[in-house]
């Protein structure tokens, strides 16, 4: 496990979701890099039943992880536990409820160059298409910041200038060990996003 | 008051008075210093204390030798008394035993007069004389009593034998008796009428089909009446027909000519070990079976194991043999035989079975921990942990084990792998030391000496090795060989590394070239002693013709005066060559200012090689050695 930095890439207007990640994957394999089979992560947000103030959980699943099971609250706490901690929620149903239709998931190609591990999934929120996600990891470092410009060089031979700077929430960590943590709230930040994108285009139609 | 005359025999009598105190007894004392004084006792309760400290029974004794009159006093006294107060009780005590006294007196009294007056009674000393026996009677008497004793005891040896042999006719509780040992080994059951027993591996971890279930028998059933019963005991087992018979696995490493040799997958079934003998002890044929069970059970895995492993030459399997690949042509055979004693006689093992105790120990060794394994799982185990997980496993899912780790996880050795890594260590190792000891024996001169140590395990070991050359043993060269399964790690003195295949030559090679530099190095130690002057020094040069392998090791050397020039070439191949430039110091010097010594005008002249085989010395060392002690006088 190395230091990896989540990019949201914009889809350009006028073209779908898949043409923009085929033309991402053959970019990506004119680089060199071999497929290494698929990856899959996938959040799921429980909503606080009793409390006056409302409390949102969000339960990450990683397909690198298989084991783990990431619960991370809107604070930024975050609980790694077993994979059993599913069960634990669905006993938990009278304090946290699921949202319903609030299922985003991101799923795709997953590529190795060298020390890079490279990962181009679609976001999709309830089926339906909301953008995409490249994830770049760099396996040999711990450190993001030793290796940031290493990872910046490669960032921007695919993902363009939006790689300019490291991602927010990785920011203020740069000089501490990655953790698998530390992508997963990446992650969450780009599906909150992509989910308040949804919520503001809904009333408008 | 009291008054008691004291009477002396000796001494004229004297009236003495005793009286008691006038003062009054002190009861307490008040804080004022006010006394409060006890009462004086009044004349009978003073008589009546006094008379409780009589010990009445004490006199009785005493009294007895005194004249009578006394007591009568006494009574007379008693007489007075009683009538005096006859209700007060503490005195009915003293009446009572003054009144027995009195009536064992007056007994006592007649009884003497009955003595003394001898008109009723005669006492006469009773005679001590003892009746004579005859000798005749009193042997009768000993003979009488003999034979009741001889009686008792033949009586009490009848009932004994009669309980041997009860014992040895009653199968019965012998039977229940050896069941009962029986089921301090082994498991058993009762079903029915008939009584299993299980002497399969299931409940030490044993994951096998096969089953390995025995019954137990009575003999005394077996033997029909009438027939001696000739077997030592009462119990018997009756063994499932699979499991008779001696077996074990054989492993056998053999050098084959082709990449495998399939013709050596006959048959092979020596019958070494013999067969049980059918009356054998019934512990005996227990653990027998239980042998073959084990080897089944072990041949079993390595043949499922070899099909299903996709090595880079494929492991086969042909009957009762399993055929492996160790090192080309080195080939790893399993075999498991089974002799039953049913076979027919084979006419073979005329050739030698090479069976390799130690790989069988270990085969044996990797199942049982298999099986300990699937039992006894890493101790710290929580109770609301998924059972049969690690420590690493369970932890995976809290620290976020990534997908590469959790699959190396999950990957475990399989036997036959494990046996395979061992196999080629062996190997190794035997290879190793037969390089090894080959040199040591061929070669001279330098001196090979190897440490092998004695901490290794099963897959690695360590050696040393070193040279000294005779008679210089200060100049110690070595290298240490870490022998892994499949290469040689060779640690040199300067600390360098480089690693070896499994092939010998480049381990021969090697101690080889270390050999030809342990020369460089000891003419280098020579010099340092001698006093000569090292000009150059290159252990690997390039110089020379190109060699088969290795690289020579140059020496360049000045003598203290500097006339003399030593060059020492050592190469594994070609051998050591030593060649010498004596430069004549001429006697004109030129006047040129830039030759400043006079070593320099002899710069001239021509390298000699010098036959180091005439040369005289024990050894290469002590050869030049000589030589250079020589030329440092010239």
């Amino acid at each position: 496990m190395g230091v990896s930095c989540v990019y949201d890439y914009p889809v350009p207007d006028g073209r779908s979701g898949a043409q923009v990640v085929d033309v991402l994957q053959k970019q990506v394999e004119t680089m060199g890099a071999y497929k290494t089979g698929n990856f899959h992560i996938d959040c799921e947000t429980y909503q606080s039943v009793m409390l006056n103030s409302p409390k949102t959980l969000h339960i990450l699943h990683n397909s690198e992880h298989p084991a783990s099971c990431f619960a991370i609250l809107d604070s930024g706490n975050t609980l790694v536990a077993d994979t059993l901690f599913n069960g634990l929620m669905s006993n938990l149903k009278n304090y946290y409820q699921a949202r319903k239709g609030a299922k985003i998931e991101s799923k795709g190609q997953r590529y190795q160059l060298a020390d890079f591990v490279l990962k181009i999934g679609s976001v999709s929120l309830a089926g339906s298409f909301k953008g995409i996600l490249v994830e770049v990891e760099y396996s040999p470092s711990l450190v993001a910041m030793e290796c940031w410009n290493l990872m910046k060089e490669l960032l921007q031979s695919i993902v363009g200038n939006i790689a300019e700077t490291p991602p927010q929430t990785l920011k203020p960590r740069m000089d501490e060990t990655f953790t698998p943590t530390m992508a997963m709230l990446q992650y969450l930040e780009h599906f909150n996003n992509f989910r308040n994108k949804a919520a503001m285009s809904q009333p408008a139609r | 008051m009291l008054k008691l005359a004291y009477d002396k025999m000796a001494a004229p009598s004297v009236n003495v008075c005793v009286e008691s105190v006038i003062e009054h007894q002190i009861q307490e004392v008040n804080y004022d210093g006010q006394e409060i004084y006890v009462a004086p006792l009044s004349m009978s309760e003073n008589l009546s204390k006094l008379a409780y400290k009589i010990d009445f029974f004490k006199d009785e004794s005493e009294e007895k030798g005194k004249p009578t009159s006394e007591g009568e006093k006494e009574t007379d006294e008693d007489k007075v008394l009683a009538p005096f107060q006859p209700s007060l009780w503490p005195w009915d005590s003293v009446r009572n035993k003054l009144k027995g006294a009195l009536t064992e007196m007056s007994v006592l009294y007649d009884v003497l007069n009955i003595a003394k007056e001898k008109h009723y009674m005669v006492t006469d000393p009773v005679s001590q004389e003892a009746p004579e026996l005859k000798a005749s009677l009193q042997m009768l008497a000993k003979k009488k009593s003999l034979v009741a004793a001889s009686q008792i005891l033949s009586a009490g040896a009848e009932r004994l034998k009669r309980v041997q042999a009860e014992m040895a006719s009653n199968t019965q509780e012998n039977f229940l008796m050896e069941l009962l040992k029986l089921r301090k080994l082994w498991r058993l059951k009762k079903v029915h009428n008939t009584i299993l027993g299980e002497l399969s591996y299931k409940s030490a971890g044993s994951r096998f089909w096969q089953g390995g279930t025995f019954e137990v028998l009575k003999t005394s059933d077996l033997v029909a009446e009438g027939e001696v019963n000739t077997r030592s005991s009462s119990l018997d087992v009756s063994i499932p027909s699979e499991l008779e018979g001696v077996a074990y696995i054989q492993v056998e490493v053999n050098d084959v000519p082709n990449l495998m040799d399939i013709t050596s997958a006959t048959l092979k079934m020596p019958a070494g070990l013999g067969t049980m003998p059918p009356d054998a002890y019934w512990q005996q044929r227990l653990e027998v079976a239980q042998n073959v069970l084990f080897c089944k059970e072990l041949f079993a895995q390595l043949a499922r194991e070899a099909v299903q492993i996709k090595g880079s030459t494929p492991h086969m399997v042909i009957g009762n043999q399993i055929l492996t690949n160790v090192f080309p042509g080195v080939q790893l055979s399993i075999i498991l035989c089974h002799y039953t004693g049913k076979e027919k006689k084979v006419a073979l093992s005329s050739h030698k079975l090479e069976h390799n105790h130690v790989l069988e120990h270990s085969l044996h060794q990797l199942l049982r921990r298999v099986h300990d394994r699937n039992l006894n799982y890493s101790p710290p185990h929580p109770v609301n942990a998924m059972l049969g997980m690690t420590k690493r496993r369970r932890l995976a899912g809290p620290v976020a084990t990534s997908r590469q780790e959790l699959m190396e996880m999950s990957h475990s050795e399989s036997l036959l792998e494990q046996i395979l890594k061992q196999t080629k260590h062996s190997v190794l190792r035997l290879r190793t030391m037969r390089v090894i000891d080959q040199l040591a024996v061929t070669i001279q001169d330098p001196q090979i000496c190897a440490h092998w140590s004695c901490l290794n395990n099963s897959l690695e070991s360590s050696v040393r090795i070193s040279f000294t050359c005779y008679g210089y043993e200060i100049i110690r060269n070595s290298l240490v060989l870490l022998i892994g399964t499949d290469s040689i790690r060779v640690v040199m003195k300067d600390g360098r590394v480089c690693s070896l295949s499994f092939e010998v030559t480049e381990l021969r090679d090697l101690i080889q070239w270390q050999i030809c530099q342990h020369q460089t190095m000891c003419v280098l130690h020579l010099a340092k002693v001698q006093g000569w002057t090292v000009l150059s020094m290159i252990n690997n040069s390039g110089h020379a013709d190109m060699e088969a392998y290795g690289t020579s090791s140059t020496v360049m050397l000045a003598s203290p005066r500097g006339n003399v020039t030593m060059a020492f070439h050592s190469n594994p191949v070609s051998g050591q060559r030593l060649a010498v430039k004596k430069a004549e110091l001429g006697g004109e010097v030129h006047g040129s200012p830039a030759v400043t010594a006079a070593k320099w005008a002899g710069l001239s002249g021509d390298y000699e090689e010098v036959n180091l085989q005439q040369l005289e010395g024990r050894n290469l060392v002590g050869k030049i050695d000589m030589l250079m002690a020589r030329l440092n006088t010239s």
